[in-house]
């Protein structure tokens, strides 16, 4: 790397060619304020509060967007330079609303802290009084246009982190207005609901429902965990307060998505309205009625040592639980499964990040606008940046706007032998496909990359834990055992004689259950998953389960001990 | 060494701002050593002495034309003029009301509220108008000390009249500057 030599506020740096004043700043320790700015975003010098004097300069310069060059010096407060700000702060906060005190983001808003910083205990110039509208046509967050600053965050987030292109900026000057697509709601906009947007922004001005008025940062916790919505895995920030989810973020460090969610991720989960288990049920006469764990457990074990056994699990369990519960029931000599399915791999297997070097992707059966949405947004990405998308898919794929090529499953060997002539292919492939158009995917091995997008949140996990997938409705035996936890499964009863739910949730599983045993939900437990990628990624609890709920591992453990079983 | 003359009142107000003064507790003992609290909401006096005073703190937004007159009267009567807290500052929760037309404002508040039978809007010659627009205090006379808050704090308060007694302009900054 070749190094300049800059002066800022009297100390030298060794800067990196090429950097801006602000990255040779942050990364000497010196602190530039921003606020347009954001790191996982492209340099915009929108809103000029990191004006800087430079030497031999005219005018105050932009320290996001100004490169470092030899013998630059470079003065980060001084009179003029403060000034300046001043008189920025004041502009901006006399554009539009930004009276704190009914903000839901007072105390962590990025303005208001610059407003600290700065000592504005005034607002020289007239307060605004026309209100501007406020989008609430989204289910899940607003855009208070009252409270917007046009930093445009929210407008890279979306162009350049999501590539969904559904934000921009109508008009022009003081008529300047954050706007989707071509002038709609919100709700009616190509929106995909992701959030991203409302992760970047620094103001009020994007607010979330669920979390608004919630709690200040110096209120709530914050716990590292992954995302258990689908098989990628994204890194997440499980923002609670008082034992209460308020919030999902997602962790710019994180390997997989870099900070990305979706709308399954992020906003779903924090909107699950089904009513929790909280303690031991036994049916009796009909009716399920609370026991004690003694009890319940008493009445399953017995149950699992003498009939023909069949158990299933959800993949949205950890590794631990997978291994605890293939220990157990393999012992029983159990029919076992997990309900989730691989996506094949007919050659080198490879990672999400391939998909940002890749020339041609190749997205066979998936529909990435529905589900892995992630993956979805690393693709657009690759497409924005010039990869060519070929799509073997159903007419209505939701990328099918974005592809070079779409086929339907009879045409795809056309696609195949086009991405065998690409420098860098990487294919994309659903799990469940057909059988034909895995044999179809043969030429490609030794040549692309295959990301396979496996069915489950930790199908992985599953099979490194020695358990088969399945899709969860072949399962017949006289007893049966399913672990669900929180997920949504649909098991049919197959004319079992005895059926034991460990679930989170009274749902059709608990409807149709003889005992069901109250099981903690996906933020209440710690250990580890396996992404689709084969990625083990560590699951963090949040929260505390209800008095009632044991562990899952816990209940498992006891039932073998309770069985004689040394595990 | 004659004390100085402090003078409050209140305008479009909750009384928050006036409680926060309250709360520096004894030491409002130390402060009435060199201070000679004149006419307060919370005191008989209700009006500054027409020979003025040396200070003169006003907490609220001005919202209508009563508001207008304590203000302006105030002004005329202090030396150096106080805007306490966020409404006298930058107008507050008060200016919610800038965001709605004013009729429909009225009559929400006194023929539509839930528990009103029979309301009227009171529009009597001898009780003050509302204004176009809530106002900050500096919107409507010149303020020389800003000290921003819902309320400021106690200490916040104490700082800006030590810095006062002391010869010194106070500049804010720290805890003594919040509005969140």
């Amino acid at each position: 790397m070749t190094k300049v030599q800059i002066t800022i506020d009297g100390q030298k740096i060794a800067a990196e060619a090429g950097s801006t004043v602000l990255e040779a700043a942050r990364e000497a320790g010196l602190d530039i304020p921003t606020l347009c700015h954001h790191p996982a975003l492209s340099n915009w010098g929108a809103c000029r509060i990191c004006l800087v004097e430079i030497e031999r300069q005219r005018a105050l310069q932009t320290a996001c967007t100004f490169p470092v060059t030899e013998g630059m010096v470079v003065h980060t407060e001084s009179e003029k330079v403060v000034a300046a700000r001043k008189f920025v702060l004041q502009l901006l906060f006399s554009e539009r609303n930004h009276y704190c005190m009914y903000c839901q983001m007072s105390g962590d808003c990025e303005l208001q802290s610059l407003a600290y910083r700065y000592g504005l205990t005034e607002w020289p110039y007239p307060r605004p009084v026309e209100p501007l509208a406020v989008d609430a046509t989204r289910q899940y967050f607003v855009m208070d246009h009252n409270r917007c600053i046009l930093c445009r965050r929210c407008v890279r987030a979306c162009a350049e982190l999501v590539a969904n292109h559904t934000l921009g900026v109508r008009e022009r000057g003081i008529h300047s207005m954050i706007t989707a697509d071509l002038n709609v709601p919100m709700g009616e906009s190509s929106c995909i609901q992701c959030g991203t947007c409302l992760q970047v922004c620094p103001t009020g001005a994007l607010m979330d429902l669920k979390s608004a008025y919630r709690g200040r940062e110096t209120q709530v916790e914050r716990t590292r965990s992954t995302c258990v919505g689908c098989s990628i895995g994204c890194g997440i920030e499980l923002v609670s307060r008082a034992n209460h989810l308020v919030r999902i973020e997602g962790d710019w460090d994180a390997e997989v998505n870099k900070g990305l969610l979706c709308v399954v991720g992020r906003f779903e989960p924090l909107f699950d309205d089904r009513q929790r288990v909280t303690q031991p049920l036994v049916r009796r006469r009909g009716l399920l009625e609370p026991c004690e764990w003694d009890e319940a457990l008493g009445l399953v074990a017995e149950k699992l040592s003498g009939d023909s056994l069949a158990a299933l699990i959800t993949t949205r369990a950890t590794n631990e639980t997978m291994t605890q519960f293939g220990r157990l029931f393999r012992s029983l000599g159990a029919e076992m499964a997990a309900v989730g399915s691989l996506a094949p791999a007919p050659g080198a297997e490879g990672r999400l990040t391939d998909l940002a070097e890749a020339d041609v992707i190749l997205v066979v059966g998936a529909d990435l606008k529905k589900d892995h949405q992630v993956a979805g947004a690393f693709v657009r990405r690759a497409v924005d940046r010039g990869a060519r998308l070929a799509l073997v898919a159903d007419a209505d794929n939701g990328l099918a706007s974005y592809a070079t090529w779409h086929v339907g499953f009879d045409q795809m060997d056309s696609l195949v032998g086009m991405a065998a002539q690409a420098s860098r292919p990487v294919v994309v492939c659903a799990a469940d496909l057909p059988a034909e158009a895995e044999a179809a995917l043969a030429p490609l091995a030794g040549k692309a990359s295959f990301l396979g997008l496996s069915r489950g949140s930790n199908s992985r996990g599953a099979v490194a834990a020695g358990l088969p997938l399945s899709r969860g409705g072949e399962a017949s035996a006289r007893v049966l055992y399913i672990l669900a936890e929180d997920d949504r499964l649909h098991i049919p009863r197959n004319g079992a004689g005895f059926v034991v739910a460990q679930a989170s949730y009274v749902g059709p599983l608990t409807d149709m259950a003889d005992v069901v045993l109250p099981a903690p939900i996906w933020a209440e437990q710690s250990g580890h998953v396996t992404n689709t990628e084969g990625r083990v990624q560590s699951v963090q609890a949040a929260l505390t389960p209800p008095e009632n709920v044991w562990p899952t591992v816990k209940v498992l453990k006891t039932l073998a001990g309770r069985l004689n079983l040394a595990l | 060494m004659t004390k100085i003359k402090v003078a409050t009142d209140w305008l479009e107000a909750c009384a928050g701002c006036h409680m926060s003064f309250l709360d520096i507790d004894d030491r409002i003992l130390e402060l009435l050593k060199h201070v000679e609290l004149h006419s307060t909401p919370i005191t008989d006096l209700k009006h500054p002495p027409e020979e003025g005073v040396d200070v003169g703190i006003l907490t609220g937004a001005v919202g209508n034309t009563h508001q207008l007159e304590v203000a302006r009267r105030m002004r005329e009567r202090c030396k150096i003029l106080i805007a306490m807290g966020d409404c006298a500052t930058f107008g507050g929760i008060c200016t919610m009301l800038n965001f709605f037309d004013k009729e429909e404002a009225l009559r929400r508040g006194y023929v539509e509220t839930e528990s009103t039978v029979e309301g009227r809007i009171p529009r009597s010659e001898e009780i003050a108008r509302p204004l176009e627009k809530v106002l900050a205090v500096d919107e409507v006379v010149p303020v020389d000390v800003h000290l921003p808050g819902c309320p400021p704090s106690a200490d916040a308060i104490w700082f800006v009249l030590t810095e006062l007694l002391a010869g010194r302009m106070p500049v804010l900054a720290g805890d003594n500057l919040k509005y969140d």
